[in-house]
């Protein structure tokens, strides 16, 4: 007893905020709504893992990319925030095959690190580029769900935002899967996935079906930008946060697993949200998503759902 | 066509062409400082580029940072996006060294060295099981938790939090430095010395006494990490790299090696930590966040990543590049200025160029052209 009161006295936790229910049930919902937005960049991220073996830096920008169309098009130019977060996911996809046709496809695909670091200059130059544009004025973009909360206990609200964010990273999973489980590109695209070599000798385009890949990323990217950005504010460097929180979610989950991408992206906003409330460590939101993936990692090097790679020689 | 004859590799010829070589690196590196102690501003296409002597120190601090991440990367293969989180904290560790117990810079390196070795190899630990391009996203993590870990309340009182730390100490050069008397000679010397100031006002002073101090620390690194890898370990990294199953069937105890690659890796960069914070007597958190790592690694791909010489022009172009990108008002033809985040977009971009176009690097790049200029044959067998 005397222990567990001195752990507790040195993470400075209180009694009363520990057995505070309603700040429990406060920081869940705000860890689901996080999370849910981890999840959707965090799926992007094992999109392109899966398909083809690297993990591609540039995604967040892509997004960033993305979230600033919609901010043009539905505050600039009027339309709905929903119709103009579509167009946006239209404009990145077409930008994401733009890009993996001319930076991408002419590289080797067996050859990893490479593609990891044109990945990283392609991160350079869209983040750049955007600060070029629009500069680095900070601006808000709409939510594209109405405001209030229609169950509240409290201070714990379930906001329409937070169902709206958690019932969008579903649905993206329930169509990615209906998609690539009962469309012909769907087919191709695990062909490529599961074995390029002999994808390409069944006759699978095999390039088209990866910009493919790269178009459904860049949309469901900017999907989960568009979500993450009314809770912050938008400026050029917003994507690169997100990002490492959405690279956590994918390592915890597992790089090649789309159910791992969605849960590792829960578990980081859960634990980010949970965790920092109650131990109060504010500026550690960071460092404990790292302190969660390092012991994930240790334990099962390839993630919660993560295959290994078994290799012949 | 070769401007001069084959040469044998180890023949006379050979090694006088070597010495000559070195001679002329190290007159240059000699002479610069008092070349530029006055910023040297060439003007090209009507814009005026600088190139002041204390990039070029901070230069030099960068290019020690590239050879450290060049060995867990360059060599061994390990790929470590979380660089900087060592280099910031070597930065910090002679930053408090000097600030709380008031020793001297360069004696802090006798707890930064140890320290961040040991460091480096409780990082190398978890490395051993996490792989590939899981590392890499560990790393870059925990290269983005550096700033939060010195903003944290608990050690806030000591390493300033948001506002960085300001280093009391300067580096004054000491009274048996003759480089008043060096820049005199060289003044008087006809040609030349019209570039060359009358004598050396005392920031000058300190700014070339700086210099060279950090180009001896880096001469210094170099040299031991150059013996490293070039005996028993360097083979073994590179084993390690190019076919982990192959080495470890040949006896290489891949844990050990990977962990010391760290342990090594991490103390060439805290070295890094300590020359930044004493060019610029003043260490933030942001400077060591992961715009650093993904700076690193730009440089180190650029310059050539597993080669020594690659490192030396991968701190020069991370350093220049950006800085000349924002000197840039006019480009010739337009009115655009390169202000501002181009400088990024253009590191960005030759990034990708140079893995397109040169993979090597730009180590690469003159190894093709020394070995057109100036080829040298292999030593033939004897007997």
């Amino acid at each position: 007893m005397v222990v567990l009161a001195s752990v507790l006295g040195v993470f400075d936790i209180s009694l009363d905020k520990l057995s505070n229910g309603e700040l429990w049930l406060a920081q869940f919902f705000r860890g689901l709504s996080d999370g849910a937005t981890y999840a959707s960049v965090a799926l992007a991220l094992v999109m392109i893992y899966k398909s083809t073996g690297f993990i591609n830096f540039a995604q967040g920008s892509l997004a960033l990319l993305g979230v600033y169309l919609a901010y043009i098009f539905s505050v600039e130019q009027g339309l709905p925030v929903a119709l103009a977060v579509v167009c946006a996911m239209v404009a990145s996809s077409a930008v994401a095959m733009f890009v993996e046709r001319v930076f991408i496809r002419p590289f080797p695909p067996d050859h990893v690190l490479p593609l990891v670091i044109v990945t990283l200059g392609l991160l350079l130059i869209i983040d750049s580029a955007v600060g070029i544009v629009w500069g680095f004025r900070t601006r808000s973009l709409p939510s594209m769900f109405p405001s209030g909360a229609p169950i509240e206990w409290g201070i714990a609200q379930l906001t329409w935002r937070t169902i709206g964010n958690l019932g969008t990273v579903f649905a993206v999973v329930g169509l990615l899967y209906l998609l690539l489980s009962r469309t012909k590109v769907g087919l191709a695209f695990r062909a490529v996935s599961s074995n390029l070599e002999s994808a390409r000798l069944v006759g699978i385009r095999v390039g088209p079906t990866l910009g493919f890949g790269w178009a459904l990323a860049a949309a469901i990217g900017t999907l989960g930008g568009a979500l993450v950005v009314p809770d912050l504010l938008l400026e050029p460097s917003i994507m690169l946060r997100v990002l490492i929180f959405s690279l956590a979610a994918a390592a915890l989950g597992g790089l090649d697993s789309m159910v791992g991408a969605v849960i590792g992206g829960l578990v980081v906003g859960l634990a980010r949200n949970l965790l920092v409330t109650f131990l109060d460590l504010s500026e550690l939101a960071l460092a404990t998503a790292v302190a969660v993936i390092l012991v994930v990692l240790l334990v099962r090097p390839t993630g919660l759902f993560g295959s290994t790679r078994v290799e012949r020689v | 066509m070769s401007a001069m004859g084959v040469v044998t590799a180890g023949s006379r010829q050979h090694r006088r062409r070597q010495i000559i070589g070195w001679a002329l690196f190290a007159l240059v590196v000699v002479l610069i400082p008092f070349l530029i102690a006055d910023t040297y501003s060439p003007t090209i296409f009507g814009n005026r580029y600088t190139v002041g002597l204390g990039n070029l120190s901070q230069a030099i601090g960068m290019m020690v940072a590239i050879l450290g991440l060049n060995i867990a990367t360059g060599y061994s293969g390990q790929l470590s996006l979380g660089h900087s989180f060592f280099v910031g904290s070597g930065a910090y560790l002679t930053a408090v060294l000097v600030n709380e117990f008031h020793w001297s810079y360069l004696s802090t390196l006798g707890v930064v060295v140890p320290g961040l070795f040991l460091f480096g190899v409780l990082f190398g630990l978890p490395a051993l099981r996490i792989q590939g391009l899981y590392l890499g996203l560990l790393t870059f993590a925990v290269a983005a938790v550096f700033p939060s870990i010195i903003r944290l309340d608990e050690v806030k009182d000591r390493t300033g939090g948001s506002n960085g730390l300001q280093i009391e100490s300067d580096l004054v050069a000491p009274s048996w430095a003759p480089l008043n008397t060096v820049t005199e000679w060289l003044h008087a010397i006809p040609g030349v010395g019209s570039r060359v100031p009358d004598g050396l006002t005392s920031r000058q002073e300190e700014a070339v006494y700086k210099y060279f101090l950090l180009v001896i620390v880096a001469l210094v690194c170099f040299w031991l990490v150059r013996n490293i890898l070039a005996g028993r370990v360097g083979r073994a990294l590179v084993a390690i790299r190019d076919n982990p199953l192959g080495a470890a069937a040949n006896g290489v105890n891949l844990a050990a090696y990977k962990t010391l690659s760290f342990g090594i890796s991490a103390a060439v960069g805290g070295v890094a930590g300590t020359m930044l914070a004493m060019h610029s007597g003043f260490v933030g958190p942001d400077e060591f966040g992961f715009a650093m790592a993904i700076l690193l690694i730009v440089g180190l791909i650029v310059g050539g990543a597993g080669t020594l010489h690659g490192a030396v022009v991968g701190g020069l172009a991370i350093r220049f590049v950006p800085e000349w990108s924002s000197q840039t008002q006019t480009l010739p033809g337009t009115d655009t200025a390169l202000e501002g985040p181009y400088g990024t977009a253009i590191l960005g971009a030759l990034l990708i160029i140079i893995i397109f176009a040169l993979p090597g690097g730009a180590a690469q790049g003159f190894r093709r052209i020394k070995a057109r200029l100036m080829p040298v044959a292999p030593q033939p067998p004897r007997g």
